[in-house]
C-alpha cells in the first residue's frame, strides 16, 4: 500500500477576518496527476501558497510523503520532494536559460531517504548536464545559452517548468501554467507534461482554469469555491456534479 | 564587434596601471594605491546592492572599521600586514553579518534607513570612541613591511596592494560564478521562487552583507595604508555617496563596472581640489544623471555596444564538456546522454 | 536646568523634527518612496534667513516669508527634474536619484558659504516669557506657534482647496484618482512644494538658534526620518507626535545622562522601531516585514 505524496487535512488560513480557505483536504497518490479548479477567487492560488509554505495556515496539516512538513519555512520544504511553478513567471531576467534552470539544482529535491533513481554504478552526472537535459527535454536545446529576456512567452513557462523538474522532485505543482498560452501551446504543453511523467514518475497537483487540459490530464479533480471543497472526484464525475455546475454557471431559477 | 576575453583586459590594466606607476610621480602613485582600495570597496557594494539588490547605506561604514581594525592589528598586536588585513576583513565581516542578519527582515526602503542609522551610528563610535580608535585626533597606521623590508614609498605600497586587489577581484567573480553568488540574484529577482527552490532567503541576505562588508573592511585596510593615517570623519555620508556613485556610474550588477566606477570616481575629485563644492556637484550631478539616463552605467553601455562579454552575472555559464560525468574517459560513452551532449557542444 | 525647561525646550525641538517628518511623510504618502533630500530644505531655509539678516537686515517675519519661498522652489525644481524623470522606477532608484540631488544641493551651497560656520544674532535674545513660573525663551515660543499656525493652515488645505482634496485622493489611490482625471504629476508638484516650504520653515524658525554650515541638513533629516518612522509613516499625526517624543525623550537624556548621546538617540531609535514594530506607532500595517 503506497503511501500519498501529499496529504492535505482540514487545511484553513485566514487573513485577520477574511476566511480564504477552509477545511481543505486532499491526498495526492505517488505519480498521480491531481487538478484542482474552481472559480475566480475560489482560494485556488491561496492553496498552493499554503503548501508551499508561502503562506501560513491557521488550521489543518500537509505531509509530504509521510513527513509532516506543517510548521517548516518554504525553503525547508523543497527538501521533501515538492517543487512548483508561479502564475507569472518568477525567472532571473538577466540571466540565461541554463543558469535559470540550475538553479532548481541548488537544493535536491529528493527526500532524504530517497530510493536512487539509476541502475547503481551508472555514472551519476554533473549538475551542468543534468541541466541541458531537461533543457532538451522540453525542447529548449537552442535557447540555452539566450537570456529570459529574449524568450518568447511558452519558453518562459517551458523554462519554469523545465527549473521545477531538474531536481527530478516526486510532486511539482503548477500554478495555471496554461494561462496566456494560445491553443497549439496548450497542446504542446499537455504532450510534454505527460511525456515528463512518464519518464521521470513524478506527481502533479495542477491548478488550471483550461478545463479541456484538465480533463486530458487529470485522474483526480478537486473543485474549490470560495476556499472550500464542493466536489471532489474523476474529471468526469466532477463535471457532472451540481454543485459544480452551480459555482461555474449559476443556478437555474424555476420561474 | 571583438569581444574581449574579459580576464586578459582585467590583466592589461594592471599591467597599464603598474607602467603608469613606475614612471610617475608620487603624488600619482599614492592616487593609484587609493584607486585599488576604492576598487575593493566597489566591488564590495556591488557584492550587497548589485548582485543581492540591497540597498545598504552601512557599508562605508564597515569600511571605517577595517581601516581601524588593521590599524589597531599592526600597531598593538605587531601583526604584519599580510595578517592584519585579511583579519580586519573579518572583523568587518562579523559586525555585517550582525548588522545584516536583523535588517534585512525589513524591506527594501527601511533596510535603507535601517543602514543609514548604522552609518551614523559607527561614525559617531569612530570619533567618540577614544579609547580604541584615539577619537578625533585619528589614528596613524604603522609602516608595513614585506619579508622584513619596510615600505615607506608610495610606490611600494602599490606593488603590494596591487596583487590584493587582483585577488579580491578574482574572488569576487568566482563567487558571482557559483552557486552561493545565484541565489544572491535570486533572492534579488525572485524571491518567492528562490525559497520553493530552497534557498533560505534571510541567511542568504546576511550572508550577503557579511561578505561585502568583508570586502569593506579589507579596502578600509588598504585605504589605511595608503593614507597613513586615519580621520575618524572619513567614513560618512560623503564617502557613502561617492561609493554609490562609483557603484552606479561604472554599472551596477558588473565587476568591471566596480573597476570602472572606483578608478573614475577616484581620479577625479583631484582635478577639483581647488573648486569648492565641485566635488559634491560633480557626484550628485552624475548619479542623477546616470540614473535617469543610463541605469546600467558605462560598463551596461560597453556591454550592449559588445566590446565586453557578459560574462558578469547574468552571463554565459560554462560550456558544458563531453564526458564530465566521471567516469573513465576511455569508457564509450553509454547513454544517450551523452550523444546528445555532443550535439550541441560544439558552439 | 530642570524638568520643565528639559520639556519645553524638548517640544521646541520636537516641534522642527516634526515638521521635517511632516514633509516626509507627505511624499511617502503620495509617492510611496522615502526622498533624502528633505534636509537640504531645511538648510535652505536657514540660509535664506542669514542672507535676510545679513544682506538685506529685513525683520523677522520677512526672513519668514524669503525661506519658505525658496524652500517651495527647490522643492518644485527637485520634483521636476529628478522625480519626474524617474516616475516609473524602481523606488530605490528614486532613493538613490535624492541622494544625489541632495549631495548636489549641498555642493551648490558650499561654492557661496564655504566651510565656515555662520550664526545669526538670537532676534530676540535672553526675552523669555513666564508660563506658570517656567520661563519660556521667546524664541521656543515662536517656533510653537509658528507650526501650530502651518498645521491650522494645512488642514483647511487639505479638506477645503480643490488641490489639496486632490493631494489626499492620490495618497489614498493613485489609480482611483486617476481614473477620476486626477493629474498625478500636478499633484506631485504640490506636495514637493509643500514639503520643501514646511522643511524650509523648520530651517528658518531653527536659525536664530543654531550653528549654519553647508551639510547641516543631514542631522535634521536623521531626526525627521527618525519621528517619521516612530510615528508610522504613513500617519501625519503620528509625524507630530513622533517629532515631540523624539525632541523631549533627547532633553531628557541629555540632561540626566549624558549629552553625548543626543546626537546618536536618533539613530537608536530607528534601528530599534524598525527592528521591532516597523509600522510606528499609529502607521499602517502595509510595511517591512519579509
Amino acid at each position: 500500500m503506497s503511501q500519498d505524496i501529499l496529504t492535505v487535512d482540514n487545511l484553513g488560513v485566514r487573513y485577520g477576518g477574511l476566511v480564504a480557505l477552509n477545511g481543505v483536504s486532499l491526498r495526492v497518490s505517488p505519480g498521480q496527476i491531481h487538478g484542482v479548479i474552481g472559480p475566480n477567487g475560489a482560494g485556488k492560488t491561496t492553496l498552493f501558497n499554503a503548501i508551499s509554505g508561502l503562506t501560513a495556515l491557521s488550521t489543518g496539516s500537509i505531509s509530504l510523503n509521510g513527513a509532516d512538513i506543517t510548521r517548516l519555512p518554504a525553503h525547508a520544504r523543497t527538501a521533501f520532494g515538492m517543487r512548483r511553478t508561479f502564475q507569472s513567471v518568477q525567472l532571473i531576467k538577466p540571466m540565461t536559460v541554463l543558469e535559470n534552470i540550475l538553479l532548481g539544482l541548488h537544493v535536491d529535491a529528493r527526500p532524504p531517504a530517497g530510493q536512487p533513481r539509476m541502475a547503481p554504478g551508472a555514472p551519476r552526472p554533473s549538475a551542468l548536464e543534468r541541466a541541458a537535459e531537461v533543457a532538451a527535454q522540453l525542447g529548449l536545446s537552442e535557447h540555452l545559452y539566450k537570456t529570459i529576456d529574449l524568450l518568447s512567452f511558452r519558453n518562459q513557462r517551458f523554462v519554469e517548468i523545465a527549473r521545477a523538474l531538474v531536481s527530478e522532485p516526486q510532486l511539482i505543482m503548477l500554478d495555471e501554467p496554461a494561462a496566456g498560452l494560445a491553443g497549439p501551446e496548450v497542446d504542446e504543453l499537455r504532450d510534454m507534461l505527460l511525456r515528463m511523467q512518464e519518464r521521470m514518475g513524478f506527481a502533479i497537483l495542477l491548478v488550471e482554469h483550461v478545463i479541456s487540459l484538465v480533463m486530458q490530464l487529470c485522474e483526480r479533480v478537486t473543485v474549490l469555491e470560495f476556499g472550500a471543497v464542493i466536489a471532489s472526484g474523476t474529471g468526469k464525475e466532477v463535471m457532472a456534479d451540481r454543485n459544480v455546475i452551480r459555482a461555474y454557471l449559476g443556478e437555474e431559477i424555476d420561474a | 564587434m571583438k569581444i574581449i576575453l574579459l580576464g586578459a583586459a582585467y590583466v592589461a590594466i594592471g599591467v597599464a596601471l603598474t607602467c603608469v606607476v613606475l614612471f610617475a610621480d608620487p603624488y600619482t602613485q599614492y592616487v593609484m594605491n587609493l584607486v585599488l582600495s576604492s576598487i575593493v570597496v566597489a566591488i564590495g557594494l556591488n557584492i550587497v546592492l548589485g548582485f543581492a539588490g540591497l540597498l545598504s547605506f552601512a557599508h562605508s561604514a564597515f569600511m571605517g572599521i577595517g581601516a581601524y581594525a588593521t590599524a589597531i592589528l599592526m600597531a598593538r598586536l605587531q601583526l604584519p600586514y599580510v595578517l592584519a588585513l585579511p583579519l580586519a576583513g573579518l572583523v568587518s565581516a562579523t559586525v555585517g553579518v550582525c548588522v545584516g542578519l536583523p535588517a534585512v527582515r525589513v524591506r527594501g526602503l527601511y533596510l535603507a534607513l535601517v543602514t543609514i542609522a548604522c552609518l551614523y551610528f559607527f561614525s559617531w563610535v569612530f570619533v567618540h570612541w577614544d579609547t580604541v580608535t584615539n577619537g578625533s585626533n585619528g589614528m596613524s597606521v604603522p609602516t608595513p613591511a614585506f619579508a622584513g623590508i619596510p615600505l615607506e614609498s608610495d610606490e611600494q605600497k602599490f606593488y603590494l596592494l596591487l596583487p590584493i586587489a587582483a585577488l579580491m577581484l578574482w574572488l569576487a567573480a568566482v563567487l558571482m560564478k557559483s552557486r552561493l553568488g545565484r541565489s544572491f540574484v535570486m533572492v534579488r529577482d525572485a524571491e518567492l521562487a528562490a525559497q520553493t527552490c530552497g534557498i533560505n532567503v534571510m541567511t542568504t541576505r546576511a550572508l550577503a552583507f557579511g561578505i561585502s562588508a568583508f570586502y569593506a573592511g579589507v579596502g578600509g585596510g588598504m585605504f589605511a595604508m595608503s593614507v597613513s593615517f586615519i580621520d575618524p570623519h572619513s567614513f560618512g555620508m560623503l564617502q557613502m555617496v561617492t561609493q554609490f556613485g562609483m557603484v552606479l556610474i561604472g554599472g551596477i550588477s558588473s565587476l568591471a563596472g566596480s573597476l570602472i566606477g572606483a578608478t573614475l570616481l577616484t581620479i577625479l575629485p583631484e582635478f577639483l581640489r581647488e573648486f569648492r563644492g565641485a566635488e559634491e556637484i560633480l557626484y550628485g550631478f552624475l548619479m542623477i544623471v546616470f540614473i535617469i539616463f543610463m541605469p546600467d552605467g558605462i560598463a551596461g553601455f560597453l556591454r550592449r555596444r559588445g566590446w565586453i562579454g557578459a560574462t558578469d552575472l547574468g552571463g554565459r555559464a560554462k560550456r558544458v564538456r563531453p564526458g564530465r560525468s566521471g567516469g573513465d574517459p576511455s569508457v564509450p560513452a553509454q547513454s544517450r546522454l551523452a550523444a546528445e551532449m555532443k550535439k550541441w557542444v560544439a558552439k | 536646568m530642570d524638568l520643565p525647561v528639559y520639556i519645553v525646550v524638548g517640544i521646541s525641538n520636537g516641534t522642527l523634527y516634526a515638521l521635517m517628518a511632516l514633509g516626509l511623510v507627505l511624499l511617502y504618502k503620495t509617492q510611496n518612496f522615502v526622498p533624502f533630500v528633505n534636509g537640504e530644505f531645511f538648510t535652505a531655509g536657514a540660509f535664506a534667513a542669514l542672507t535676510v539678516f545679513k544682506v538685506f537686515a529685513l525683520p523677522y517675519w520677512a526672513a519668514i516669508c524669503v525661506a519658505v519661498l525658496c524652500g517651495a522652489a527647490i522643492g518644485f525644481i527637485c520634483e521636476r527634474a529628478v522625480i519626474r524623470p524617474l516616475a516609473n522606477s524602481h523606488h530605490l532608484s528614486l532613493v538613490m536619484a535624492t541622494v544625489g540631488a541632495s549631495i548636489l544641493l549641498q555642493g551648490v551651497a558650499r561654492i557661496h558659504w564655504g566651510d565656515d560656520i555662520y550664526s545669526i544674532p538670537p532676534i530676540m535674545s535672553g526675552m523669555s516669557v513666564d508660563l506658570g513660573g517656567v520661563p519660556i525663551a521667546l524664541q521656543n515660543l515662536i517656533i510653537v506657534v509658528a507650526a501650530v499656525v502651518l498645521m491650522a493652515a494645512l488642514y483647511v488645505f487639505f479638506s477645503f482647496t480643490r488641490i489639496g482634496k486632490q493631494v489626499k485622493a492620490v495618497s489614498q489611490s493613485l489609480v482611483g484618482a486617476q481614473i477620476i482625471g486626477i493629474n498625478p504629476n500636478r499633484v506631485y508638484r504640490t506636495t514637493w512644494m509643500l514639503s520643501g516650504a514646511i522643511g524650509a520653515m523648520a530651517g528658518v524658525l531653527a536659525a536664530p538658534f543654531t550653528l549654519l554650515y553647508p551639510d547641516m541638513g543631514s542631522e535634521i533629516l536623521m531626526k525627521g526620518f527618525a519621528a517619521a518612522i516612530l510615528g508610522g509613516l504613513t500617519s501625519i499625526p503620528g509625524a507630530l507626535v513622533g517629532g515631540l517624543i523624539i525632541g523631549i525623550s533627547e532633553m531628557l537624556i541629555g540632561g540626566y545622562i549624558n549629552t553625548v548621546f543626543i546626537k546618536i538617540s536618533a539613530f537608536v531609535i530607528i534601528m530599534l522601531v524598525l527592528l521591532v514594530k516597523p509600522q510606528g506607532l499609529f502607521g499602517t500595517n502595509t510595511i517591512g516585514r519579509v
